[in-house]
């Protein structure tokens, strides 16, 4: 039998009150069965609809409360219809909740229903479909309040949550739609104190974020998408433009305190918003001082992310009243145990940096010109160490790592840069606009080429790579067409470097295997996850494969982890996200003695986890204002050697505020009754 | 271009229109609530809701761009449903109290509501409506009566650059809130109201609107002179207010402008002449106090006579005091406030490049690439300058580099914000022009073709030393390298300088080499940028104008060069010398000065030394004082002439950039005082035997022949049109470069002076509106300095220079540096110009009081 009495979602009714197994799939798969593992969820209202699955919900009094807090708590005010009209829909259901109402006031509802969908935003006009939906489905129950047959139960409890599409998709949930608004109003310092609720890296993220947030924005829908990440980089490049200095002012200062390993997104961000909580925060960076920031620092070279505005990231972190211990790698000059001992909790944040091996033959012989990997030798051009690196570079890979480095032995002087990868450009997991990138620098690219063997010369000095042509044959289990090798295909490429760079994974080396702390098979930390499962029985997980909602809590108490070496080799903006999490668990932990995740955390992921973006929903809205893109440094001399000067170039303020102008404020309220 | 159709009419517009400002080019109207020209659209009102075809909803008309092609409904039944629901919905909960609300009358949501038709209730909801607040000075919020069309925080945001306004709350309870500490009272969002949500105050019952007379004039606070519709009813002003779209000021006005009219009504006004005697002073008739003037100044002689003035008179009303000094006094003793500061910029860039005054129209800053502002506070000494910053520099992308020796509001919208040490502004300037130099960023083909000497101010400012420069200034390398940056790239700039800079001990070095930068970055090779001097004194261009200066004559001739045209045109011989404001002083101290005019200047307020003025006022042996309102200084006069206030009376008046406009009396002059023009014309007469007084239109003519200034100038008093003075424009090769050197040696502590945002010189403290807000004046002391004399905020503190000490209360800020003090000198009970020996600053000890 289907676990759902009643749905609209989706904008189709299923209704199985009279008998019936009619089932919802975005429903049956995406929404849990319990809240968090234990409490059933009964119902759910939101933007698209209601969902019923316990018949004993009472239907009334649930809209009337998903009304009151639409009104009271969510509702902008700023246009006159969504102000006053969910005023007058909240009081009318107050008052059928009564005992007072009339018939009258379900009318009146009704014709607000259309009323509403001239507003400024989405927030109000998608607010009285589910309640319009239980009008018209349930009326019975409201016919039954109105003659006074029916008394509220107050059975069940509620749980809310503003939340937009952009928002929802962005991993660290920044309210997108506030700081866009804040931008359009020309509040730039506002905008970046909403930015800042959520990503203490405003400047990184402004920059180098793949921008998930832009493949769920409703813009797109009508014309292409709202250009979100440059509209961060513009708030948070107008703070140090104007030589403002940040507002945020930490708490009193706390007793208990707290030691984070790696000074790289996970660590900064956690250490920032328990910092902010009052908690001194000691990070330990295996770096030199003026090379904090881990993977951001060694991994995005600074023709991305100009180290300048990195440092002063860093900076303001800082002087929240975290100390970073540079040069200090722990394992080898502190042992966690020691940092067990030492703090009352401990923030694993280590990232990725050990390159994977390729594979191929000849890469364990330690030839000359064979480099350790792309992430290593990223980092020895940053710190300004002697790279291994020739005149004619071979980079193996395909994501942005790949990428990074054929872009940066550029400048670093090499005369040939190539870039070997086993599919076609299509299937390059890096961003299109690196690959574009790198193009036009001069880069050449062979695609559909396996390396088999690195050729050496009398004194092993690397003189090419063995490779054979590829063919795209069957899907995997990723989408992507397997790459199979064309017999009799072989050629050589020639070269005086290879480097490979096809991907990264964490160091764990520094955890001792006696302290309890269990590592995957993707060398990432365990942490406890909550059993969130479907209707059909499969636990639901996010983007990466993980289980959905994740307390980063490990199996050794006091000892929490979070970023690459927690969800796997990701981004910046997942790693903000996950720490930024980490650090309320961590509160908690040190606060209440528990560690857990909080409703407002459940929701987030709950409300993911359903979707809100629906890239097939028809938004009307008239297209005459085309997407702005930022202006960038052209031309093949950008990646002349030396030259690590910032490519793209951010938004003139007027630009900004034109490109404001285009969001559609997608505010959606979601309500589970459980 | 773009083509839509709307309502059946094809029309063609400027891509990026929107769809209501193309309804507008067809005559077409959509009703509107929360639209406002002058901000950037909000869409919260919803009643410009269209229909476009093909969309499957309905498109706000103020913030829809058009698009090629489309077609755009603005009148349906549909539309006029969701409109007339708006409405309905916009009065649940509005008050009844239309009877007596401010607004009646004059409310948008009256006249829209009527529109539509509404005239029962369709909505009912709990009412949730916060209280009015009282509790802010000068404006009252009645959220009940608000329809949150935003346009007040739009305004305050966008045109004033305040952000003080805020939407606060939620869903039906939210309400425009204030940061009051960010708050310049400047009553913009009481004018923009389209409610009686924002009230003033000060107009509070005092009229219905319709009662009210509406007489188009010039607010002659500040020489921004704005144009204003003064709003009378019995002889009274009621309230002022400025009409968007039609006036310079585009509607906008100060806290000058809106609140500060109040000491017209001062009972401290003064209602007819008075006489110096024994039992005090007592009224008499107007002719026996102008023979007594005239008699007095036969007595005393031409020599012994002087006359001084400021910048709260007409054009013309300076024309004839001059020339009572000149043809009637035989006298050219005769100066004006602006001896203290702006005269000595005008004498600079009179030198440098032909300039009377700023080189550009105040509208041509909104446009520009970069501003530069050097020791000014744009929105204490001229708002509207501040409001074009706001332009350019926030609506646009202009840059702002601001160096000042405190922090002042402008600051956090600053580029590069500078603090520099006092008399080090010279070397700041240079250090600008240098690196811009350096940087390849100079205007090379403006130079080569005005500038006769390129190659010296090349190989000038290559020797500037830089580290000597940052040394002085205490600005970092850094940021001046930024500030230059932004002028390289900048096709356009203004160059705006004001008090600090032209008050203080340096201002003909520093307006030279202001000047020099201006040159150098392209502040002056079009139509959009300029120069522009500040002062915060209303008038005073048209007091130099009109050549009181003993070394000017009317039209900024030079008085040696000219004076033979005066003479014959006058009839008299002019006397060979003259004596200015200081030599004035010396003059009286050492007897040779026995008659002394004060017409519409107090020394004991608005100039340096005050005290040892107050000593010479004592001492002169003949004093008449022309004013509007009783202070100690009118007490001291042996004469009293009472003039009248700008509202009063009719004129010329020149604001920045050589505009010329227009007062038109609003009310009458109070009891028997009189206009300035009237006062000088009939001493004139008198002097000159039995002559009538000229009238103004004579008056006009005359200086239209004699001063060659205004040839362009139509003085007009229908309608609200103005006129420009003569666009500057050098002839090729006749500009000189000359050095600018020096930096002022001054002490640890100095206190620094300057306008109040708040107070228009000592005027405005008559108002009980700006009273309210700025009651009193207060020394601004940076908290280390508290500290190191062991005094908190509010606490009482002595200040004494050179054997003259004050007393006053203090007020903690981080706005001014380590050993700079700062007190505003519009007030009378914290006299700060008694211990300025000279300029606007002296170094001075404090201790608790």
């Amino acid at each position: 039998m289907s676990q759902v009495v009643f749905s609209s979602w989706g904008r189709e009714v299923v209704d199985n009150r009279q008998g019936g197994d009619g089932e919802v799939e975005a429903v049956q798969r995406r929404l849990p069965v319990t809240f968090d593992g234990n409490q059933p969820i009964a119902a759910f209202m939101g933007w698209d609809g209601v969902v019923i699955k316990d018949p004993s919900i009472d239907v009334v009094a649930m809209a009337a409360e998903y009304a009151k807090r639409v009104q009271e708590d969510y509702c902008c005010a700023k246009c006159s219809p969504g102000k006053k009209g969910t005023k007058v829909m909240q009081d009318a259901l107050a008052r059928i909740l009564a005992g007072q109402g009339s018939e009258q006031d379900l009318t009146t509802i009704e014709g607000l229903a259309d009323l509403l969908q001239n507003c400024k935003c989405t927030l109000c006009a998608t607010s009285v479909i589910p309640v319009v939906d239980t009008i018209k489905h349930f009326r019975n129950d409201y016919l039954a309040y109105i003659s006074g047959e029916n008394q509220p139960k107050g059975e069940h409890r509620y749980t809310v949550k503003l939340t937009a599409p952009c928002q929802s998709k962005c991993p660290a949930h920044i309210d997108i739609p506030s700081y866009i608004e804040e931008i359009k109003d020309r509040k730039y310092s506002e905008a970046l104190a909403t930015i800042r609720e959520s990503m203490p890296l405003p400047a990184v993220c402004g920059r180098v974020c793949p921008h998930p947030c832009e493949s769920a924005c409703r813009r797109k829908n009508v014309d292409d998408s709202v250009n979100i990440m440059v509209l961060k980089r513009t708030a948070s490049d107008y703070e140090w433009q104007h030589a403002l200095q940040p507002p945020m002012q930490p708490k009193p200062r706390k007793d208990k305190t707290i030691a984070v390993v790696g000074a790289g997104p996970a660590g900064l961000t956690s250490a920032y918003y328990l910092a902010l909580e009052g908690y001194p925060v000691t990070i330990y960076e295996a770096l030199p001082e003026g090379y904090g920031g881990g993977m951001i620092a060694v991994g995005i070279p600074a023709y991305r992310m100009p180290r300048h505005i990195l440092q002063r990231d860093i900076d303001i972190i800082s002087s929240m009243g975290v100390e970073i211990k540079y040069d200090t790698r722990v394992g080898v000059d502190i042992t966690l145990p020691e940092l067990k001992e030492k703090f009352d909790a401990v923030l694993l944040a280590p990232g990725a940096h050990k390159s994977k091996p390729m594979g191929v033959e000849g890469e364990d012989q330690g030839y000359t010109g064979f480099l350790a990997g792309g992430i290593e030798f990223l980092r020895e051009a940053y710190l300004g160490r002697p790279t291994g690196m020739g005149k004619k570079v071979v980079v193996v890979g395909g994501g942005n790592t790949a990428i990074d480095c054929v872009r940066v032995a550029l400048r670093e002087g090499a005369e040939e840069s190539i870039l070997l990868y086993r599919r076609t450009r299509k299937e390059m997991p890096a961003d299109e606009w690196e690959i574009d990138g790198a193009d036009e620098e001069g880069v050449r690219f062979e695609f559909l080429v396996l390396p088999t063997k690195i050729l050496v010369d009398d004194n092993n000095q690397v003189t090419g790579v063995e490779c054979v042509r590829m063919e795209l044959g069957e899907p995997d289990d990723s989408g992507r067409r397997r790459p199979q090798p064309v017999e009799g295909s072989e050629f050589v490429v020639e070269c005086d470097t290879v480097i490979p760079a096809i991907g990264q994974d964490p160091d764990l080396s520094f955890i001792p295997e006696d302290m309890g702390i269990e590592i995957t098979r993707w060398k990432t930390v365990v942490t406890k996850t909550l059993p969130l499962q479907n209707a059909i029985g499969r636990d639901l997980q996010d983007d990466m494969g993980n289980a959905l909602t994740r307390t980063l809590v490990t199996d050794c108490d006091g000892v929490f982890a979070s970023g690459d070496a927690e969800i796997g080799p990701l981004t910046v903006v997942a790693c903000v996200g996950n720490a930024h999490r980490a650090a309320k668990v961590i509160q908690r932990w040190l606060e209440e003695g528990e560690a857990y995740l909080d409703d407002d955390d459940l929701m987030e992921d709950i409300i993911w986890s359903l979707g809100v973006y629906d890239q097939d929903e028809k938004v009307a809205w008239l297209d005459s204002v085309e997407r702005t893109n930022q202006d960038e440094v052209h031309g093949r001399e950008r990646a002349s050697k030396g030259n690590y000067s910032e490519v793209e170039l951010g938004f003139k303020d007027s630009k900004a505020v034109q490109e404001a102008e285009r969001c559609l404020r997608c505010y959606r309220v979601g309500m589970l009754a459980l | 271009m773009v083509s839509l159709t709307i309502d059946g009419k094809t029309v063609s517009v400027a891509r990026g229109t929107t769809i209501l400002e193309a309804a507008r080019q067809l005559g077409i109207t959509i009703p509107t609530l929360c639209w406002l020209q002058k901000v950037s659209p909000t869409g919260a009102c919803r009643i410009c809701a269209v229909e476009v075809e093909g969309v499957d909803r309905t498109m706000t008309a103020c913030n829809t761009v058009v698009k090629d092609g489309i077609v755009v409904t603005t009148q349906s039944e549909r539309l006029f449903t969701i409109r007339k629901q708006i409405v309905e919905l916009l009065l649940v909960n509005h008050p009844l109290d239309c009877p007596v609300c401010d607004a009646g009358g004059e409310c948008e949501l009256q006249d829209i509501t009527y529109a539509f038709g509404v005239n029962r209730p369709s909505f009912a909801a709990e009412n949730v409506n916060p209280d009015t607040i009282d509790g802010w000075p000068l404006i009252q919020q009645v959220p009940s009566r608000c329809v949150l069309c935003e346009k007040c925080v739009k305004v305050c945001h966008e045109t004033v650059g305040a952000q003080a306004l805020l939407v606060n709350d939620r869903g039906d309870r939210a309400f425009i809130d204030k940061r009051l500490e960010n708050c310049e009272y400047c009553g913009n969002c009481v004018q923009v109201c389209p409610t009686g949500t924002m009230i003033s105050k000060t107009f509070k019952f005092k009229a219905r609107p319709w009662e009210l007379q509406k007489t188009a004039s010039i607010c002659t606070l500040c020489p921004s002179q704005c144009e204003v519709d003064v709003h009378t009813k019995q002889n009274q002003v009621c309230r002022v207010t400025s009409e968007d779209g039609e006036t310079v000021n585009n509607g906008s006005l100060c806290i000058g402008g809106f609140f500060a009219h109040g000491f017209l009504n001062s009972e401290k006004r003064l209602t007819s002449p008075l006489k110096k005697r024994v039992d005090g002073q007592q009224p008499l008739d107007w002719d026996e106090a102008l023979s007594s003037v005239v008699e007095k100044a036969a007595t005393a002689g031409g020599e012994a006579c002087a006359g001084l003035t400021g910048g709260r008179l007409g054009n013309e009303e300076y024309y004839l005091f001059q020339k009572l000094f000149r043809a009637g006094f035989g006298s050219n003793n005769i100066d004006s406030e602006a001896r203290f500061g702006y005269l000595r910029g005008i004498e600079v860039l009179q030198s440098a490049l032909g300039l009377g005054g700023a080189s550009h129209l105040p509208d041509r800053i909104g446009q520009v690439d970069a501003v530069v502002v050097v020791g000014a506070d744009p929105t204490s000494e001229a708002p509207l300058v501040d409001w074009q910053i706001q332009q350019a520099c926030r609506v646009g992308d202009g840059k702002l580099i601001l160096a000042n020796q405190r922090k002042v509001k402008l600051n956090q919208y600053a580029n590069t914000p500078m603090v520099y040490r006092p008399g080090s502004e010279v070397a700041l300037v240079n250090a600008l022009t240098k690196l811009v130099l350096e940087q390849d960023g100079a205007d090379d083909d403006f130079l080569g073709r005005y500038l006769g000497n390129v190659d010296e101010l090349k190989s000038f400012y290559a020797a500037v030393d830089l580290g000597q420069a940052i040394e002085a200034t205490g600005v970092s390398a850094k940021t001046l390298q930024d500030a230059a940056g932004y002028l390289v790239k900048a096709e356009s700039v203004a160059v705006v300088f004001g008090g600090e800079v032209l008050r203080g001990p340096m201002s003909a070095e520093a307006t030279r080499a202001l000047v020099n930068l201006a040159l150098v970055c392209g502040a002056l090779h079009g139509d959009i940028g300029g120069l522009f001097p500040l002062d915060e004194k209303g008038n005073l261009a048209g007091a130099i104008d009109a050549g009181v200066a003993p070394g000017l004559l009317p039209g900024q001739q030079a008085y040696g060069q000219a004076g033979g045209q005066f003479a014959s045109s006058w009839g008299v011989d002019l006397p060979q010398q003259g004596k200015d404001a200081n030599q004035i002083l010396h003059g009286i101290e050492a007897g040779e000065i026995r008659f002394l005019y004060l017409a519409g200047v107090n020394p004991l307020l608005a100039f340096p030394q005050a005290a040892r003025w107050r000593k010479a006022l004592e001492k002169v042996e003949f004093l008449v004082v022309q004013d509007i309102l009783a202070s100690e200084l009118t007490s001291m006069a042996d004469i009293v002439l009472t003039g009248a206030g700008n509202f009063e009376k009719s004129g010329s008046v020149t604001g920045l950039g050589g505009r010329v406009g227009y007062l038109k009396p609003a009310v009458s002059p109070v009891g028997e005082s009189r206009p300035d023009f009237e006062i000088f014309a009939g001493l004139l007469a008198k002097v000159q035997r039995d002559s009538a007084p000229a009238s103004l239109a004579a008056v006009q003519t005359e200086m239209k022949d004699l001063s060659g200034l205004y040839e362009d100038v139509c003085f007009t008093a229908s309608g609200r049109r103005f006129c420009y003075r003569k666009g500057w424009k050098p002839v090729d090769g006749s500009l000189r470069f000359a050095p600018a050197e020096g930096v002022a040696q001054l002490p640890e502590l100095v206190l620094l002076t300057g306008a109040s945002m708040f107070q228009f010189g000592s005027t405005t403290t008559f108002s009980p509106g700006t009273a309210t807000v700025a009651p009193t004046g207060q020394f601004l002391v940076n908290p280390a300095d508290a500290l190191s004399c062991g005094v908190n905020d509010g606490a009482l503190i002595k200040v004494s220079a050179a054997g003259e000490e004050i007393q006053g209360a203090i007020k903690l800020s981080d706005d001014v540096p380590r050993g700079v003090l700062f007190a505003p000198a519009n007030f009378a009970d914290l006299p700060v110009r008694q211990l300025i020996p000279e300029g606007n600053l002296v170094g001075v000890s404090i201790a608790k009081a």
